[in-house]
């Protein structure tokens, strides 16, 4: 099974692209194209926005400004990226299959899709980021999240705040090019923390309550509290229960690392 | 489609569908080198540079590829041949049928990293895989050509 389309258009400008998304309910922005090639779903036109710029990564005024275009393995191997977090930003992303795979994948279609299993956004949400669309429309990542429907406009950029602190990503798999049966993302910023889980199976989340009680040194009872305030569900190759105590294991782990 | 790219530093034009991938487009103009093994962007089977790096071709619209440099084994034909010599002597090549992506992930290895760890070397081609062997002898295959490469 793949993709099928009928045409291919190389947009000549965001502006371009938007007027050409809108011409069509079935045209559809290409990021990557790898999920969408295993969707197998009909379009219309694929929209391509490889020509528009937007796979470059730049530092202003103490934030990250990464292109929607940017590949997988140019996120996790730039220097700005990497020393995120201890470099847990750039570890969760590189998680993902091999690197042939990550030169493909794309930053933006990885978030754009909102996928349950990805590393990507899991390794995100902890982090303060914002998501600009085209046109003008910016939300943050866990807004985006928890946004009922589907959005209309076009993912451009990324924008992560540059802070300090220290991270910890764990994908449990059980291959390693498997999807996760469930994953882990801890960060330590401005002396709160952070945790995000994801592939529950569900999108990733942040497990807030937890993270107060985490904000007071209580590590177990936040690694309890996780466990419990998220929804898991069963899935072919991991329970429910399996996955809350892993939840119990890996959040207590995280913290501890975090905030060593 | 009319697409324009570089094959081999040759420059070719070719016909191509809108959603045909570059797996499917190589093999259909006779690249039978490209082997395509999962089709599902899994098994590194069908391994290709564009502009140097390393990609799966089932992974990548062939329309993608306007303008740019793909390359296949037979354009690290003797780099190629070489990393067979290496995979022979420590019985990494059985089948031989990951053998053509195994040969183009190593030469991107060689030019992104110097002097790889063990570590560098697994995490690079962790994406491709022998159904064969067990990936200790290609791990002694690859370390021992980088070293006769001077790498």
């Amino acid at each position: 099974m793949s993709l099928r389309a009928n045409n291919y258009y190389k947009a000549q400008s965001l502006e371009d692209a938007y007027a050409k998304l809108q011409e069509n309910s079935k045209n559809a922005i290409i990021a990557g194209g790898l999920w969408m090639k295993k969707t197998g779903l009909s379009y219309e036109t694929l929209i391509d926005l490889s020509e528009l710029g937007l796979d470059k990564i730049n530092e202003k005024n103490g934030h990250i400004h990464v292109g929607a275009m940017v590949s997988l393995r140019d996120f996790e191997n730039n220097p700005l990226i990497n020393n995120l977090f201890s470099g847990a930003t750039a570890f969760g992303v590189r998680e993902v299959l091999g690197p042939a795979f990550r030169n493909s994948a794309t930053i933006g279609g990885s978030i754009y899709g909102r996928y349950p299993f990805s590393d990507v956004i899991a390794s995100l949400l902890p982090l303060d980021v914002k998501l600009v669309f085209y046109p003008k429309q910016e939300m943050s990542l866990e807004e985006y999240l928890n946004f009922k429907g589907k959005l209309n406009g076009i993912l451009e950029e990324i924008i992560i705040k540059k802070e300090e602190g220290n991270g910890y990503f764990k994908k449990v798999k059980a291959t390693a090019l498997d999807f996760p049966m469930i994953n882990f993302s801890i960060v330590k910023r401005n002396n709160k923390n952070y945790i995000a889980i994801g592939s529950r199976p569900l999108t990733a989340a942040l497990a807030v309550k937890a993270m107060a009680l985490a904000d007071q040194g209580k590590f177990k009872e936040a690694a309890d509290m996780a466990a419990q305030e998220l929804q898991y569900l069963d899935s072919i190759n991991i329970s429910k229960e399996y996955r809350q105590d892993l939840v119990r294991v890996y959040v207590r782990r995280g913290l501890e690392e975090v905030n060593k | 489609m009319k697409l324009e790219f570089y094959l081999n530093n040759t420059k070719v034009v070719w016909d191509v569908e809108p959603d045909e991938y570059l797996s499917h487009a190589l093999r259909r103009h006779g690249i039978l080198s490209i082997r395509i093994g999962c089709d599902e962007t899994v098994c590194g089977s069908c391994t290709v540079l564009i502009d140097e790096k390393p990609f799966l071709s089932c992974g990548v619209l062939a329309m993608k590829v306007e303008g740019k440099h793909v390359t296949t084994v037979e354009g690290i034909q003797d780099e190629a041949n070489r990393i067979a010599d290496f995979f022979a002597e420590e019985g990494a090549d059985q089948c031989s049928f990951c053998g053509v992506g195994f040969a183009l992930i190593i030469h991107a290895l060689k030019h992104e990293y110097k002097n790889p760890t063990d570590e560098e070397i697994r995490d690079f081609i962790v994406g491709n895989m022998c159904r064969c062997t067990g990936y200790q002898s290609q791990l002694k295959a690859i370390k021992a050509y980088l070293a006769a490469e001077g790498k």
